[in-house]
């Protein structure tokens, strides 16, 4: 179903004798939101591990003895 | 651009082994990574530095790059495109965040492998080095899951994808249209 928000399709006025599109805009698949919370948190806890200072990154070049 | 089939098979095949080998030179990497963590034998850490470099520089540098590249043909040759499908989309998001992680992380093995090669460190300072264990296994899972991605190709079309199906299939009923014209 297409939103009353959403911009009209472009061949809805056009005389072309091709059909309207009905199919709707396809939405977020339901894997890829469950992937963008897992990753949202698993930095969140990264993140908090290492201002804890219980996950130390590790030094580089220029950090090192 | 669309390649013909057999010119899509060799690149699939090319593609594959360049993953599917990234994938097993990270497992052998990870397994140094692990003696490097927790092994306290000197020699043991000197070797598995000094082989951590050569793998990542050597092996699996080359590899992420390669993989990469033909990543981005199979899908820009194939009618998956690259910002048509959910999973292609975080394949090549997944894919560039590893090789970037992968390559600054190249700089810190070099750097333990400098140490580990110079023969005045004390054993004390070697086994203070520590390994790059959390992003090795970060990444392996990283690969993993991208693995299993293009294995699945789970369903779902971006927005972008559905307006470009939508477009192809406005022109063939138009060209059909025409031809019964």
């Amino acid at each position: 179903m297409r939103n009353m928000a959403d911009p009209p399709l472009q061949h809805d006025t056009d005389d072309t004798g091709v059909e309207p599109e009905r199919e709707s805009k396809p939405g977020m698949p339901r894997w890829v939101k469950v992937g963008i919370i897992a990753l949202v948190v698993l930095v969140v806890l990264v993140v908090i591990l290492t201002l804890t200072g219980v996950h130390d990154p590790q030094p580089g070049p220029g950090h090192g003895p | 651009v669309t390649m013909s089939p057999g010119l899509r098979k060799f690149a699939l095949a090319l593609h594959l082994t360049l993953s599917v080998g990234w994938i097993g030179a990270v497992a052998a990497y990870v397994a140094l990574d692990v003696a490097a963590a927790t092994s306290r034998d000197v020699q043991t850490l000197r070797t598995a530095y000094l082989g951590m470099d050569l793998i990542s520089r050597s092996v699996i540098v080359p590899l992420a790059l390669a993989s990469l590249l033909t990543g981005l043909v199979m899908s820009l040759g194939t009618k998956w495109g690259l910002f048509r499908h959910y999973w292609v989309l975080i394949s090549l998001v997944l894919t560039i965040i590893a090789t970037v992680v992968l390559v600054v992380e190249t700089r810190t093995i070099s750097h333990f492998a400098d140490i580990a090669a110079d023969a005045t460190t004390s054993g004390d300072d070697l086994r203070d080095l520590g390994g790059t264990l959390v992003h090795s296994v970060g990444g392996t899972v990283v690969l993993l899951v991208v693995l299993v991605l293009n294995m699945y190709k789970p369903q779902g079309m971006t927005r972008y994808g559905w307006r470009k199906q939508q477009k192809e299939r406005r022109d063939q009923r138009l060209q059909r249209t025409a031809l019964v014209q």
